[in-house]
């Protein structure tokens, strides 16, 4: 059913020593793309989803170490690359879209000479061919007057166009994985929009594998295949996109799904859903559910040790120990009457 | 008219840009804006950055002085309050808990400042009206003595909240409240923004780009573009029957979490003009999809009372005029 496997993430552990403990933003993650494929990684801030990205580039800041079971590009492991391996495969095979393009492009330099720089590290390429293949693919990312951006710097284009330079410059040498980290938070609405069609286009054109890490379910609903859901570090829900939406089956899943207004379907003052307490720190081993202290259905026997990722039928997996069937539908209007 | 606590009219404001090595030039920020807000309603403020929302909400917490035109509040001009009437008067709430609280301040003396600096009742006093509203706003008791560093985001926005209500203000304005709140923690301060508006019928100008957000709070809306009000009315009618077609737009915008919807093609051209060299006749005419030659020569004027718009071919007269033309 699926296209050939491009990047397989195992037991993904990230941990961060810090004054007196350790702290363990990545808990054991799975991941896997496939060529075409629109992998949505949504969470909360904290839950681990832009380390997770960061670990798969080779891109973790220093402070963190990181262990897996195994980490493939298309059948190579990256687990042991070596710095000089990492420089090949960043910008060539695996690309990255940082959600603000103003910090994630250098404004001491021309676009076009930093889209040739790219260009002339991974290829044996003339500037001249540098040129036109720059000069394409602002055309492709539908950049008005592409031959006047190439000499200008970052910060003479507006936001939306900076992040057309961003994607055009991530496709420059036709990678096998973009990863894109919240690409259109920054943006106004009306460019949110434009971005996202033109990142799917390009997807469904050239086959891309596309991770798409996010906290808005609208994008995701627009865009993604299946959708790994977060918490603490750990995937908490995996499943295709319209599953996941029509029924989520993780209560963290099922607590986002029902704080967000939606005009047409929430009324002007209907009481809004939330997901009470707060992300705990993330230290220690996990000896309970990590859910636990904001879960409305918690039970004693979730406490007495953590809880499996477990498949459900349908390609979907879920770390919840209480079944969808013996939930209280009342358990989150009393949630929200309490308080 | 005396329901109307704020009523503003031909607001302008205008920069003058450009340094000793480039060419000055005028910055038309806002350009007249005509406003009307009765007691106890939520005005939603939307558009793209750039249309002038922000500099509106500067205007009416007095950091900045419009160019032309006057703002009344509570029937008298803006400029005759001195600074503290004026802080009494009209409150914020920013959109960055981590940055508007002061970190070396206890939430005690933060929500209590507004009260202290106008030497208001005793320490005592201060100290219980501090707890009641922190009871109000939903902010736990033992952290009343804590400092912002200890506090959940979620927790910051209440404290600015309580900080922000304790003078009891006439106005409250609430610049993206929620943005950078996680998804499960905005809607509880939505839940809370709701409840205070009907307890306290605090009359409140929510500036947001998140139209959700607008829908479940306002009760009128209007929609800026490019430093002019383009179209304004209820609520309800604006999300149901958008005039304007870059309202309409700005709905399409919205991305909803329900499984099959599709990115929507908002069939608008170009980008976001610079308020610096705005286009001529109709400032969105570049952009609309269903401009026609005199768009671009004449700018049209508003139209309509309570529900108002700026627009030659407004969707509602086009989709009447295709409809008798079918039939």
């Amino acid at each position: 059913m699926r296209g050939e496997p491009i990047l397989e993430v195992k037991g993904l552990q990230v941990e961060i020593p810090v004054e007196g403990a350790v702290l363990r933003p990545v808990r054991g993650v799975d991941l896997s793309v496939s060529r075409g494929e629109t992998v949505a990684v949504v969470g909360e801030s904290g839950c681990g989803k832009s380390l997770t990205a960061l670990a798969i580039m080779g891109l973790l800041p220093r402070a963190a170490r990181y262990t897996c079971e195994r980490i493939t590009l298309k059948g190579e492991a990256l687990t042991n690359a070596s710095p000089r391996r990492w420089r090949q495969l960043r910008g060539d095979r695996i690309a990255m879209i940082f959600q603000d393009p103003m910090t994630a492009l250098d404004p001491c330099y021309r676009i076009g000479d930093q889209m040739r720089e790219i260009l002339q590290q991974h290829r044996r390429i003339s500037s001249q061919a540098a040129r036109e293949r720059s000069l394409e693919l602002l055309r492709k990312v539908g950049i008005p007057s592409p031959e006047e951006r190439l000499s200008q710097f970052p910060h003479q284009l507006s936001g939306g166009l900076r992040q057309r330079v961003m994607i055009a410059m991530a496709l420059l040498c036709e990678p096998e994985l973009i990863i894109a980290d919240e690409p259109t938070t920054a943006l106004d609405v009306t460019i949110q929009a434009q971005i996202l069609r033109l990142l799917r286009e390009i997807q469904r054109d050239t086959g891309i594998g596309l991770i798409l890490i996010t906290h808005d379910l609208g994008v995701v609903a627009g865009m993604a295949d299946r959708i790994v859901v977060m918490y603490g570090g750990e995937v908490v829900e995996v499943g295709a996109c319209d599953d996941i939406l029509s029924r989520p089956l993780h209560p963290y899943t099922e607590g986002l799904m029902r704080s967000i207004p939606v005009p047409g379907q929430t009324k002007r003052g209907d009481l809004l859903g939330f997901i009470p307490g707060i992300v705990p720190r993330q230290v220690g081993e996990r000896t309970r559910c990590g859910f636990i202290d904001r879960c409305p259905y918690a039970v004693e026997s979730c406490a007495t040790g953590p809880v499996p990722l477990s498949a459900v039928g349908n390609g979907r997996e879920v770390r919840c120990a209480i079944p969808a069937e013996k939930r209280d539908p009342q358990a989150w209007n009393r949630l929200a009457e309490a308080s | 008219m005396t329901n109307d606590v704020l009523i503003m009219r031909g607001v302008t404001r205008e920069y003058a840009v450009g340094g000793p090595f480039a060419k000055k030039k005028t910055l038309k920020a806002l350009r007249g804006i005509d406003l009307t807000v009765s007691r106890g309603q939520t005005l939603g403020l939307v558009g793209e950055s750039g249309c002038g929302k922000s500099t509106l909400a500067k205007i009416l917490l007095g950091v900045e002085e419009p160019t032309a035109g006057i703002v009344l509040v509570d029937g008298r001009p803006l400029n005759s309050y001195d600074r503290l009437e004026r802080a009494k008067l009209i409150q914020p709430v920013f959109q960055d808990p981590y940055s508007s609280l002061n970190p070396r301040m206890t939430v005690e003396a933060i929500i209590s400042a507004p009260l202290a600096v106008r030497g208001v009742g005793t320490r005592v006093s201060r100290r219980k009206r501090v707890e009641e509203l922190a009871a109000e706003v939903g902010l736990p008791r033992h952290l009343v003595d804590a400092y912002p560093s200890q506090l959940s985001g979620g927790q910051r926005q209440r404290v600015a909240i309580a900080r922000a209500l304790i003078g009891e203000p006439k106005i409250l304005i609430c610049d993206e409240p929620t943005s950078a709140l996680d998804v499960s923690v905005q809607s509880q301060i939505l839940n809370l923004l709701h409840r205070l508006k009907q307890e306290l019928n605090l009359t409140m100008i929510l500036i947001s780009h998140n139209l959700a957000v607008v829908h479940h709070l306002a009760d009128e809306v209007a929609v800026m573009y490019l430093g002019q009000i383009v179209e304004r009315g209820p609520s309800e009618e604006i999300f149901e029957r958008p005039h304007h077609p870059y309202t309409d737009a700005l709905l399409k915008a919205v991305l909803i979490p329900r499984p099959g919807s599709r990115l929507p093609d908002l069939g608008l051209q170009a980008e976001f003009p610079s308020p610096l060299n705005p286009p001529s006749g109709c400032a969105f005419h570049p952009r609309c999809p269903y401009a026609q030659a005199d768009c671009s020569r004449i700018a049209p004027a508003t139209r309509g009372e309570q529900r108002s718009y700026r627009c030659h071919y407004p969707l509602n007269l086009v989709e009447a005029s295709l409809t008798s033309a079918a039939s």
